[in-house]
This record gives structure tokens, C-alpha cells and sequence, in this order.
């Protein structure tokens, strides 16, 4: 059942830099109204998003230091376990520094996510917009 | 497979018989070699790129003449095996060498054959014999003009493939450098992207009017700030690491006193040091140290970039900073018999693991990046400091600290006993 429409949308940003993350949060709660759960542990990640908790995950591609099940787990391949461990269809925006040729249309098909942003991301009215969009499109 | 010679002889038609009037005419026809090696030699050396061939004194002309007449004694000689088409081989060889074109060879050969069929008017004024005569002549000239040619064919093809052997191997040299140059683009591009990105989101953040209170905005541009300081570093690793692959960096080495090296870095770690109350122990204080052989500005940045990395990653205690004299046995085997010192900067900080001791020293590696994320730094430092080092002559590395924990980094730097100053490109 989705939330009442009054209560602030969850987003959950997985960042290994800190700044990064802090201007995702901070343009996400001022500008959008929403709210974000800032984390690089796995576990907890997943505790979110089974109680359902997460509205939109917001992964970036190079994660230094999140380890899963033994090995260091990048932003592809948690967008996998984050899906499978989602009791409803979870909307994912990749958000990298990776911006060569080609980057995009690999990350995105080996992913499964749902839109791409390149690094530097500085806009917090664009960056609200594209949450927005891919929050109405998965309702 | 039957070879070039007997290939060709069967083609010509050339039998024993013809063997056998070659060996008769031999002692006839040789009163005439020294007139036929005059006619040769006037015709071949005025080509125009033949010329340039014969760059020796009329000794080198009367050489090859006396050489004509000996190749002409064999053209009679009447033996024509594998042995003679070797020898034939070899005239064809010898003038690619140097450089005589097939189209001044077979001119001047032209002559020859024009000049021999005089001569054997001279020698049988019978009509029928000379006829049979000029016939078996054209034929081994025939022959023998085959196999210089053939020569000539053999060591072009060799040459062709000698520089289509140079031009592949340029290729993938210069396939695998792309390549190189291309991880390094991306992976500049990934590295400045992120302090960027804090730099243009902050500033825009506060630009747009996000910031809850004017203290907030005032910490967002302490970050602003963090970031473009980041960045700069960056650029600055970036250029050196781009001079250094390119060969372009330029090392004025010369009699540096160590002393003031390390008193005018020490104090640029002092304000971080003490931030994060750790000390800093110079040991090397009282100790009367050597002038050494170096560039230094660039010994500076290293001792910094290794200083900073030590404060960077220790979160209580001690960076320690020791000079010693490295045994002359194993000085010798990695030195090139240089006499140096060995600066160690050990701290007590959170250590690197063995397996990765070597590839931090790798450009874009750090042994945690994501205490780098956190802490700063390019992961261009250390690789830049070892090229740096190893360009003054000595060499850097890492060990585990003497308790068991933190990091020890140790450099050698050459003693200032060679000449006074140098200018050293990598």
C-alpha cells in the first residue's frame, strides 16, 4: 500500500564519499521535501528496504568501502541485491563519476536501474526533478 | 624442391654441352675482360643514384674493375651448381647493401654482353660458329643476370619484412599506450568529478537559498573550499604524473644539504600533527647530516607527500622521523655501488597490509581508498614520489613498523660525492 500522499517520500543514498552525500541529502530534504538515509552498510541498507522503508535508492557506481558477503560490492551489483530484497518494485538512479563513452549504456544494462546521472550532479531543483519523475512513473 | 638455378636452367634450355663450350671459351675471351671491365665501369658509375654509390677514390673503381674480371672467369669456368648461384646470390646481396639499383645492374650488364658478342666476331669469323657460340653466351648471361635479380628480389622482400616486423610492433606499442592513455583519462575524469562535484553543489546550494542559518552556509563553504583545495592537488599530481609519463620531467640535481630539506618541511606538518595531537619526533635533530645529491624542490615534495601520508593515517601517537648509513653490501646490489642515506618516517598509524605495500606505489591505488574518500589525497602521491626518487638515483619503499603496526616508509637518497650538478630528464 503506498504512504498517504502527506508523508515525506524515503530516499536512500549510497555514496562513498561524504560531501557527495551530504549535498544529495541536503538538496533532497530542501528542495524535495524528502527524506534520506545516508548509509554504506549493507545491512542496514537492506533492513530499510525490507521493512519497505526506501521510496527510491540512490547508488553510485565506485563504493570503496561496502563490502558484502566477503567482497567489495559496486554500485551494479547492489542495485541486484537491493531489488531482490524490495517487497514492491524499487526505482534506482545511478549517480557516477564515470562519464567516458559507453559508460552509461553499460552501467545502465548491467544495473537494471532505472536512470543515470554523471557526476558533478550540483543542481538541486534537476536532481528533485528526476526523483520526482521516477517516483511517479513507478506508482 | 628444385632450386632457383636448376629451375632456371631448365627454362634456358642449358645443358652439359653448353657447360662444355663455356670452359672452351673461357681462355679465349679472357685477353678481353680488362677491356670489358673498362666498358662496365664507364657506363654503371654515371647513372645518376649509381653515382652516389661509388663514393670511393679511383682505387675503390680499379677493386671493383679487377673484381668484373674475376666474375667473368667464372662465368666460364663451366661448373654451374648450387655453389656458383650462392656466389651469383651474394653480387645481388652485396649491391643492395650499398645501395646499387637492379636498373643501373642490368644496364651495365647490357654492355657487357654487347662487348663479349664483339669479341666473339673477333674470335670466329665463321658465321655458324659464332652463332653457336653467341647462343650458349646468351644463355649463361641470361642465367646469370636471373640469379643477381633474384638476389636483388630476395633481400628486398627480407628488407619488407624487417620494417612491416618494425611497424607492428610500433603498432602495439602504440595501441597499448592508447589504451593506457585512455584508462588514465577516465580515470582523471572519474577523480575530479567528485570534488566538483561538492564544489558546484555547495556553492549552489547556498546560490539558491537552501541553507537553513548563515552558520550552516558557512560550514558548506568550509566544504566548498575542502573540495577545491582537493581539486587543485589533483591537477598538480595530474601534471606531474603527465611530465613524468611523457618524459618531459626535468630534475635539477644537485649538492642539496639535507639539514635544510627537512627543517623547511617538518614545520609544513606541524598544524596537522597537531590537530590530531600526535607528535612528531625528529630524530635526525641532533645528528650532523650529509649534503645530498638531489633536486630540491622535488625531495621536499616527497618527503612531504610521505610526512603527510603519516599524519594522514595515524590517529594517536607518534611519526618519527630516523637517517641512517645502509650497509655498503646492500647498498651495492640495488645502488650502483651510489653511496646514500636512508631516511625512514615510521608512525603508529593503522598500517598497510603486506600484500599491498607494492601497489600503492601504483598510480590511482590506495591501499583503502575508502580512508582516502574520507582523508583526501589523489592516489598519484606515492606513485609520483617513487619516479621522483628513482630519477635522483635512489629508491623508496615500504615495510611494516618496527612494533608490528603503523607503516614504514624508507627512501635512500645518493650522497653528494659525484659531479656538482646535473640536469635530469625522465
Amino acid at each position: 500500500m503506498p504512504p498517504p500522499a502527506d508523508t515525506p517520500r524515503c530516499i536512500l543514498i549510497v555514496e562513498d564519499h561524504p560531501l557527495v552525500a551530504k549535498f544529495y541529502s541536503l538538496a533532497l530534504e530542501r528542495a524535495g521535501g524528502f527524506t534520506c538515509v545516508v548509509t554504506e552498510d549493507v545491512t542496514e541498507m537492506l533492513a530499510y528496504v525490507e521493512a519497505g522503508r526506501v521510496d527510491l535508492a540512490i547508488l553510485d557506481v565506485s563504493l570503496s568501502g561496502t563490502e558484502w558477503e566477503g567482497h567489495t560490492i559496486d554500485g551494479v551489483e547492489l542495485a541486484h541485491l537491493l531489488r531482490e530484497h524490495a517487497p514492491s518494485r524499487l526505482p534506482i538512479l545511478l549517480a557516477t563519476a564515470h562519464a567516458m563513452a559507453g559508460d552509461r549504456e553499460r552501467l545502465m544494462a548491467a544495473s537494471g536501474a532505472d536512470d543515470y546521472m554523471e557526476k558533478p550532479i550540483y543542481d538541486a531543483a534537476h536532481l528533485v526533478e528526476k526523483v520526482r519523475n521516477l517516483l511517479r512513473r513507478n506508482s | 624442391m628444385e632450386s632457383f638455378i636448376e629451375e632456371m636452367k631448365r627454362y634456358l634450355g642449358f645443358t652439359e654441352e653448353d657447360a662444355a663450350v663455356l670452359r672452351s671459351l673461357g681462355p679465349r675471351l679472357v685477353k678481353y675482360f680488362p677491356e670489358m671491365s673498362e666498358r662496365f665501369y664507364s657506363q654503371i658509375p654515371f647513372h645518376p643514384n649509381a653515382f652516389r654509390v661509388f663514393t670511393g677514390s679511383e682505387a675503390q673503381i680499379q677493386r671493383l674493375k679487377h673484381t668484373l674480371q674475376l666474375w667473368a672467369a667464372g662465368l666460364f669456368r663451366g661448373i654451374y651448381d648450387e655453389g656458383y648461384a650462392q656466389e651469383r646470390f651474394q653480387i645481388g646481396y652485396r649491391h643492395v647493401r650499398i645501395g646499387l639499383e637492379q636498373k643501373y645492374m642490368i644496364s651495365a650488364m647490357g654492355i657487357v654482353r654487347a662487348y663479349l658478342n664483339e669479341c666473339l666476331v673477333q674470335e670466329f669469323p665463321a658465321t655458324d660458329e659464332r652463332m653457336e657460340m653467341s647462343r650458349v653466351l646468351g644463355k649463361i648471361l641470361d642465367l646469370d643476370l636471373n640469379l643477381m635479380c633474384e638476389s636483388y628480389m630476395h633481400a628486398t622482400v627480407q628488407n619488407l619484412r624487417s620494417l612491416n616486423e618494425q611497424m607492428e610492433r610500433a603498432n602495439r606499442e602504440l595501441a597499448g599506450a592508447s589504451h593506457t592513455k585512455d584508462e588514465f583519462l577516465a580515470h582523471i575524469s572519474h577523480e575530479l568529478r567528485t570534488p566538483l562535484n561538492s564544489v558546484l553543489g555547495f556553492s549552489k546550494l547556498i546560490l539558491d537559498g537552501l541553507c537553513a542559518s548563515p552558520e550552516e552556509e558557512r560550514q558548506l563553504l568550509k566544504d566548498v573550499f575542502a573540495s577545491a583545495q582537493h581539486l587543485l592537488g589533483l591537477v598538480n599530481d595530474i601534471l606531474d604524473i603527465g611530465r613524468i609519463e611523457a618524459g618531459k620531467m626535468v630534475l635539477h640535481v644537485e649538492h642539496v644539504g639535507l639539514r635544510d630539506v627537512l627543517d623547511s618541511t617538518l614545520p609544513l606538518i606541524a598544524i596537522q600533527a597537531a590537530e590530531k595531537r600526535i607528535t612528531v619526533v625528529d630524530e635526525t635533530a641532533d645528528l650532523p647530516l650529509p649534503a645530498v645529491h638531489a633536486d630540491e624542490v622535488r625531495l621536499r615534495q616527497v618527503l612531504l607527500n610521505v610526512l603527510t601520508n603519516a599524519v594522514k593515517f595515524t590517529n594517536e601517537g607518534t611519526v618519527r622521523l630516523r637517517a641512517s648509513y645502509p650497509d655498503e653490501a646492500i647498498a651495492s646490489s640495488d645502488m650502483l655501488h651510489m653511496p646514500c642515506i636512508r631516511l625512514e618516517i615510521e608512525d603508529t598509524g593503522i598500517g598497510i597490509p603486506p600484500e599491498k605495500r607494492e601497489v600503492v606505489f601504483q598510480k590511482f591505488v590506495q591501499a583503502d581508498p575508502s580512508h582516502s574518500r574520507r582523508l583526501g589525497g589523489t592516489g598519484l602521491g606515492l606513485a609520483i614520489s617513487r619516479r621522483l626518487i628513482e630519477m635522483m638515483g635512489g629508491s623508496i619503499g615500504l615495510e611494516s613498523g618496527k612494533y608490528g603496526r603503523g607503516t614504514l616508509v624508507w627512501m635512500t637518497v645518493p650522497l653528494a660525492v659525484r659531479q656538482q650538478e646535473e640536469v635530469i630528464q625522465a
